[in-house]
This record gives structure tokens, C-alpha cells and sequence, in this order.
């Protein structure tokens, strides 16, 4: 590390903060103290607990679903489940005692304001020191929370000492001497920064997890869509209401296509309850999006129309559902902003046809477990993270992209006693 | 499609002189007419109209809200016409910074004519019949390659064939050569030169020039048109009424008219009125429609403009939802003189950053200059 240009490279520390807008020597940063921390330790998940309070007992974060969702992930419950889930993988390898990883450099995504705060607090449990860089496109939700971090920093000095919440732009110095710092590094913010910064060094000791642009969808039986009770299509369209306008549709897993599985015939009759559900489900919500949302929208679909055979109907409000006639038509282009192209095809097996490497979530209504196992099979090493239930696209888990990051946060050291020779 | 019956009813007359409510009726006549033009004419226009509009419904329509539309920003993206290659005579180029895309409107000789015959109408209305000295606050490269295709260029060269003796008021490094101006409008006394720039360069090359240099001109017989949006002018909370204040103060000029069009629809143009709002003519007309729902909007309530325009007949751009946020303010006021709706821009309808994954590190939006 070359300490002399460190010292003149600077960063907006924001958590935790002295000010509005407190300047930083990366030096200084990178400074913080060394204390040895275990995994799963009863302050940590403490701490996570009283923040999860904090953001649930906010006024203004309580009115963003994603704040919501986040505070609701951090509480006790959920931290015990993982405590728990800890201590099978400790109980499943009595050979290997779990250390932190170390030092951990996190690059959080611009697109979901709350995903910072996932990836630090399973570090973070993990036991170890991090490094946060948050886009530089801060808006109030993002604020709010750094502000209650930092908050809770003040009254926490194991959380102030090990951890920094900070912004720069772009910027390949301060990127390395971060990256050399750590031990390991996570880079979320889809193909672009992870092409831009997975190519500065790494200490050779050093692992990495990288996050690409992903796509994902849904898959729903017809048959079952069109058996289902008006309450249950109700709870499916609040589902997909989440689903699709959180975040502006620009999530990871946020989904783009619905893939309509099973007769041609009764397609339209499930397509027009579809459409009429979420609207419904639009007005109860009272929802109305940006206002420049309706015009990209248009811009998208006049655009496709031009060259893919498709139906729409621009009297919907506040989404646009396209339909498309042909498979081959198909591109898995990313409009965001309420846009979705509904697609017909004859089975499942039909899905796993469109499957490619950055599909991640797949959210479905309809189908047996067995169904869905099968078709997780059939896609393999082609695609697909998660299957999960409509309405939980959004919901973080441990387990992202395919990959366990708790795992990643930790390091496995083997302890044996006895010889396996004798 | 040489100008029919319907057209004919509109360049009959005088452009202020019709109702609306006898306008709307023509111009609703003469959009279903292009409407169906366009749809047997250009290929990619019938696909839309089949795939958005619900197909050959969408050709009958009673109430001009009811016609289809495209939006604006497609002509960035695809090749729109409804003539042969062969007939278009010129084709003309939006703005664009480096980089952007630029829409692209092919004219053929009618089209093209028709333009120039409802521009001239307009511009007689405010200017008289009589072409008068013409001053540019440009400097002349500006257009001196006929090829360049600015928004800067084409206005100056639409503007040229209605005043004489052109004089170009800034030098290459946009100074304003106040000798020369003296001189020119020494030589042109007493006959009331119009003036014509964009209205950031005629603010930022002349206004403040003039302030800078403690100059002060006495034209009150000259008329300023200026056009270009206030983009740059409200991020210096510079508002209209202080625009028009600092010109008359520092030029003397007491006639300032505004204007907004845009290349996609040139010659339907918008004049301010005597009220300061941009008055339709009877060659055109907007609706204001919910950014959200895209709902007709009342007078009164601001929404994205709709422009409808009688002219397009080489490219099907007719019927446009353009990215501008308005509001009508009125309607056949005896206090304008003049009848028709008249409108106000609130300014261009402000971007969600749809913030995909990958803009991590994406760089600062610019500062406005």
C-alpha cells in the first residue's frame, strides 16, 4: 500500500458521522482498530435488534416499504434464526471452529436503497470489521438509515470502531487500497462496477463475491390462476403489487416477464383477471408512481412494437402489460417503472428453455413442490437462484444469487485432535 | 396526399381567427385523415396503431383526445415516414448533445410547403408583411456549414426568408460586437428591426453583455422573438417577467415574443400572446394529459402537452405526447384578440432516475453551466 497517497485520498465518512458532510483521509479510515470479534456474539445481534426497533419505530422510514422490510428482517427473531442456523453448521462440522473472515470490503448497489445494511449486518454478525461504500446518489431513505447508524454507534463502541459508512466517486485509488485492505470483498451493483472494479488487486489471501445485472419472473399455472377464489387472486395481485413497485421494478428480483403455463385457449380469460386484479390492487393502494414512469413506460413499448408482434393497452394506469405472441420474440430487457410482458407457453419445460446464467428469482403461483424442484433441476447451472412464492421477490435471504453468504463471511479453520491415521 | 378539402379549410383562413370549438372540429376532421394516411402509408406507423391501438378502431375517433399517438422521442430511435426515399427533400435534425440521439423528421415537398405557408401566416400576424432588418444573436458559423443540423442552425435558417439584410451580432467567441451593432442599426433607422436568438444566448451573449459593458440601446420599435426553452434561465432564477424587464432596460426593447415548437412539428409553431401565454393557431393544437393515468386533463391542471398538428404528411408525426409538462390557461379571450387555447410550459417533466444495479458508480449529473 502506498501509505503517502493514501493519506491525501478522501472520503465522506457517513457513518459514523461528525458532521453533515465529515471529510476522511482513507488513511484514516483504514485505521480502525484490530479487536478479535466472534461470530454470533450476543452483542452483535443486539445490536441488530435495537436497530431493527429504531428503523420500525422511525416515522419516516416506517412509511418506505423497503425501510419496512429491512427493519422487520433485522429483529430478534430473525437474527435468532440465524444464530441457530450458525450454531447446525457448527454442530454438522464438529472439526472446523468459525472465525470472521476478517476485513470486509462492501460496494452496495444504487438501485435498492436498503441492500447496504443486508450485506453489512451478515458481515457484520459474521464478527467482522467493514467497509461500506454507498452510491452517491443518496436519497432520504438512505440518509435516514446511515443517520440511525450512526446513532447507534454512539451509545455501541464495538460498532463505531469496526465499522465505516462511506461515499467517494469513482475513484481506482481509493477502490485498491480499500480492496487491499480487505480480506474479503463484495461487489453488488450489477455488471458495470463489477467489470470496473474486479480487476484491481486483492491481497492473495483474499476472496471475493461478485453480484452481475440479473433478471427475474414469474411462472403461474393458468389452470390454477383460474381456479383460484377471488380472495386468493386478491392476495396474489397485493403479492405481485409488491413485488413489481418496490424499488420502481429495479431490483434484482423484481419481475419483468410472467410466464403463463398451460392452455392457449384460456389464456386470455387469465390474462384479463390478471390485469383487472392489479389495477384493483393499484387503486386500493391509492399507489401513483413517478410521474415520468407512464412516459419511459411508452417510450419502452412503442420501441418493442416496432418490432416484435405484442398487444397492449395503454388505458391501464400505473403499469403496462404487454403481451407477447411468440417465445421468439422474447428479449430480456429491463423497462422497470410497471412495465411487464405477460407469455404463454404449453408446460413448465417450457420455462427452463429461456433460462440463462443471470436469471435469478423466479416467483410462482401454482405449482407442487415436486414441479418446482424439477424445474430447478432442468435450468442447473443455466439459471436461476430462487423459486419462491409471488409476493416474496424482494424478501432478502442469506442464501442470494445462489450463493450462502454467511459462509462467505466466514473462514473454516480445522482443529483435529487425533491423528485420522490411526 | 395533396392538400385536400379539409386543409384547404385551414389555410383559408387567418391562424387566430377560428373558435375552438369550430377548430377543433376541422382539426379533428383533418388528424383522421392523416391518421388513415399514415397507417396505409407507413409500415412501422400500422404495426403500432395495430399492436397499441387496437387496430383499424383506432382510425375512428370523434373527439380529437381520442386519436392515437406517438411519443416524441421515438423519432430518436426509428426511421418514421410514410413518402418513398426518393421524395424526401430535406430532413431535419433535432438538438442533441454529443452522444445523444437526435430525432430524425423526413419532409417532402408538400409537407415541407405547407410548412412554410403556415409559418409565414404566423409570422405575418405578429410581424407584418413587410420583411424588416433581421439580427441574429449568434455569430454567423452558426450556419455558414449548410450540412450542421443544430437546433441553433435551423432556427436561424427558418427564421432568415422573413427579414433582410441579416446581421450577425456576435463574434466566433460569442462576444457581442456592440460596433457593429451600433452601425447596423445606425444604417437600418426607422425601420424596426426584429431581433432573434435562443433565449439562453440572448440572456447570457446580449443581456448580460450589455449590463456588463454599462451599454444601453433605445429600439422601442424593435421586436425580439426568442425560443429554446427556459431550462437554462430557471437555474439562474431568471423568470420570464425579469427576462423581458432586464431586455427592455438594457436593449430598449419593449416587444418581446416567445415561442415554442420543435423540429418534429415545424411550422405549427407557439406565439406568445398579449397575456404572455403560447397561443395556439388554428394549424395546431395541444391537450394536457395526467403524467400518470395520460387521462385528459381540464384547462387549469398541468400534465404532459399532446401537440396536434394538420401538417405532417411525409412522416406520421401528426399526433405527438412530447415530455413537456404545461397547462392550458385559457381560451378565445377577447383580451388577447386573438382566438384559440392558449398555454403555459412549466418546464421538462423531471427524470425518476430508474436506477438500475449497475449505477453504482455512476458519475454526478453535471452542474448546469
Amino acid at each position: 500500500m502506498k501509505v503517502t497517497t493514501d493519506n491525501q485520498l478522501q472520503v465522506h465518512l457517513l457513518a459514523p458521522s461528525a458532521g453533515v458532510r465529515s471529510v476522511q483521509s482513507v488513511q484514516s479510515v483504514l485505521s480502525m482498530s484490530e479487536a478479535p470479534a466472534e461470530p454470533f456474539s450476543a452483542n452483535r445481534r443486539q445490536t441488530l435488534g435495537r436497530l431493527s426497533r429504531m428503523i420500525l419505530q422511525d416515522a419516516e422510514l416506517r412509511a418506505d416499504a423497503g425501510s419496512v422490510a429491512l427493519g422487520y428482517w433485522l429483529r430478534t427473531a430473525n437474527i435468532e434464526r440465524l444464530a441457530q442456523a450458525f450454531e447446525r453448521r457448527q454442530e454438522a462440522e464438529p472439526d472446523v471452529v468459525f472465525v470472521p473472515a476478517g476485513r470486509v470490503f462492501h460496494v452496495a448497489p444504487g438501485n435498492v436503497d436498503t441492500m447496504f445494511v443486508y450485506s453489512w449486518a451478515l458481515s457484520y454478525l459474521c464478527g467482522n470489521r467493514n467497509i461500506v461504500r454507498v452510491s452517491g446518489q443518496q436519497n432520504e431513505v438512505l440518509l435516514r438509515l446511515l443517520h440511525l447508524l450512526s446513532r447507534q454507534m454512539q451509545e455501541d463502541p464495538e460498532l463505531a470502531e469496526g465499522n465505516r459508512f462511506l461515499t467517494y466517486e469513482h475513484n481506482q485509488s481509493i477502490s485498491e487500497a480499500f480492496s487491499q485492505w480487505s480480506t474479503h470483498r463484495v461487489l453488488w451493483g450489477g455488471d458495470e462496477t463489477v467489470s470496473l472494479l474486479r480487476t484491481l488487486p486483492l491481497s492473495p489471501h483474499a476472496s471475493e463475491r461478485t453480484f452481475g445485472s440479473k433478471f427475474s419472473y414469474s411462472v403461474i399455472s393458468i389452470a390454477a390462476y383460474l381456479a383460484a377464489s377471488t380472495e386468493t387472486a386478491d392476495k396474489l395481485a397485493a403479492g405481485f403489487f409488491n413485488d413489481i413497485f418496490w424499488f420502481d421494478q429495479m431490483a434484482c428480483s423484481s419481475p419483468h416477464l410472467l410466464m403463463w403455463v398451460g392452455s392457449a385457449e384460456q389464456t386470455d380469460t387469465a390474462l384479463d383477471r390478471f390485469d383487472q386484479a392489479l389495477a384493483k390492487e393499484i387503486g386500493r393502494r391509492n399507489y401513483r408512481g413517478a410521474p415520468s414512469n407512464a412516459i419511459h413506460r411508452l417510450n419502452f413499448v412503442f420501441n418493442l412494437a416496432c418490432e416484435a408482434d405484442l398487444s397492449a393497452d395503454l388505458d391501464q394506469k400505473e403499469f403496462l402489460a404487454v403481451r407477447l405472441s411468440d417465445a421468439a420474440a422474447l428479449r430480456k430487457d429491463i423497462c422497470g417503472g410497471g412495465l411487464f410482458t405477460h407469455l404463454q407457453v404449453d408446460e413448465l419445460s417450457k420455462v427452463a428453455a429461456i433460462g440463462e446464467e443471470r436469471d435469478q428469482t423466479i416467483t410462482h403461483f401454482g405449482f407442487s413442490l415436486a414441479e418446482l424442484r424439477e424445474l430447478a433441476q432442468k435450468m442447473g447451472a443455466r439459471g436461476v437462484d430462487r423459486l419462491v412464492p409471488v409476493g416474496e421477490a424482494l424478501a432478502f435471504e442469506a442464501n442470494w444469487d445462489g450463493y450462502d453468504l454467511i459462509g462467505d463471511f466466514l473462514r473454516r479453520v480445522t482443529v483435529r485432535l487425533k491423528s485420522r491415521a490411526w | 396526399m395533396s392538400a385536400g378539402p379539409t386543409i384547404e379549410k385551414l389555410l383559408a383562413a387567418s391562424p387566430y381567427s377560428l373558435p375552438q370549438t369550430e377548430k377543433r372540429q376541422i382539426l379533428t376532421e383533418r388528424t383522421r385523415e392523416l391518421t388513415r394516411h399514415h397507417y396505409e402509408r407507413c409500415d412501422v406507423y400500422r404495426n403500432l396503431l395495430d399492436r397499441i391501438f387496437g387496430g383499424s378502431k383506432a382510425l375512428q375517433f370523434d373527439a380529437l383526445e381520442d386519436a392515437p399517438f406517438l411519443p416524441v422521442s421515438l423519432f430518436k430511435t426509428q426511421d418514421l415516414r410514410s413518402v418513398d426515399p426518393a421524395a424526401v427533400v430535406k430532413t431535419l435534425t433535432s438538438s442533441g448533445t454529443t452522444g445523444q440521439a437526435v430525432s430524425r423528421i423526413h419532409l417532402d415537398a408538400g409537407t415541407a410547403h405547407l410548412q412554410t405557408r403556415t409559418l409565414v401566416k404566423i409570422m405575418q400576424h405578429f410581424l407584418g408583411v413587410e420583411r424588416r432588418p433581421m439580427v441574429f444573436l449568434d455569430h454567423s458559423n452558426v450556419v455558414r456549414d449548410r450540412r450542421s443540423s443544430s437546433a441553433r442552425a435551423a432556427g436561424i435558417l427558418g427564421m432568415l426568408p422573413f427579414g433582410r439584410q441579416p446581421f450577425y451580432a456576435l463574434r466566433e467567441d460569442m462576444s457581442l460586437d456592440v460596433e457593429g451593432l451600433q452601425e447596423y442599426l445606425e444604417k437600418t433607422r426607422g425601420q424596426s428591426p426584429i431581433f432573434f436568438g435562443f433565449t439562453y444566448i440572448v440572456w447570457q451573449y446580449f443581456v448580460e453583455e450589455l449590463e456588463g459593458l454599462g451599454k444601453r440601446l433605445s429600439l422601442p420599435d424593435a421586436v425580439l422573438l426568442h425560443s429554446g426553452g427556459w431550462k437554462k434561465l430557471e437555474a439562474l432564477k431568471v423568470s420570464p417577467a425579469e427576462f423581458r424587464a432586464r431586455l427592455s432596460a438594457a436593449a430598449g426593447i419593449e416587444t418581446v415574443i416567445n415561442f415554442y415548437g420543435m423540429v418534429e412539428q415545424v411550422g405549427s409553431v407557439y406565439f406568445e400572446n398579449p397575456l404572455h401565454f403560447l397561443q395556439a393557431s388554428i394549424y395546431s393544437d395541444i391537450i394536457v394529459r395526467d403524467t400518470n393515468t395520460l387521462e385528459p386533463l381540464p384547462p387549469g391542471r398541468a400534465g404532459l402537452i399532446q401537440v396536434v398538428s394538420a401538417l405532417p404528411e411525409s412522416y406520421p408525426g401528426h399526433s405527438l405526447l412530447t415530455e413537456d409538462v404545461g397547462v392550458v390557461e385559457g381560451c378565445d379571450n377577447p383580451a388577447t384578440g386573438m382566438n384559440g387555447q392558449y398555454f403555459r410550459i412549466l418546464g421538462r417533466l423531471a427524470k425518476a432516475d430508474l436506477r438500475g444495479c449497475s449505477d453504482t458508480f455512476q458519475k454526478p449529473l453535471p452542474r448546469p453551466a
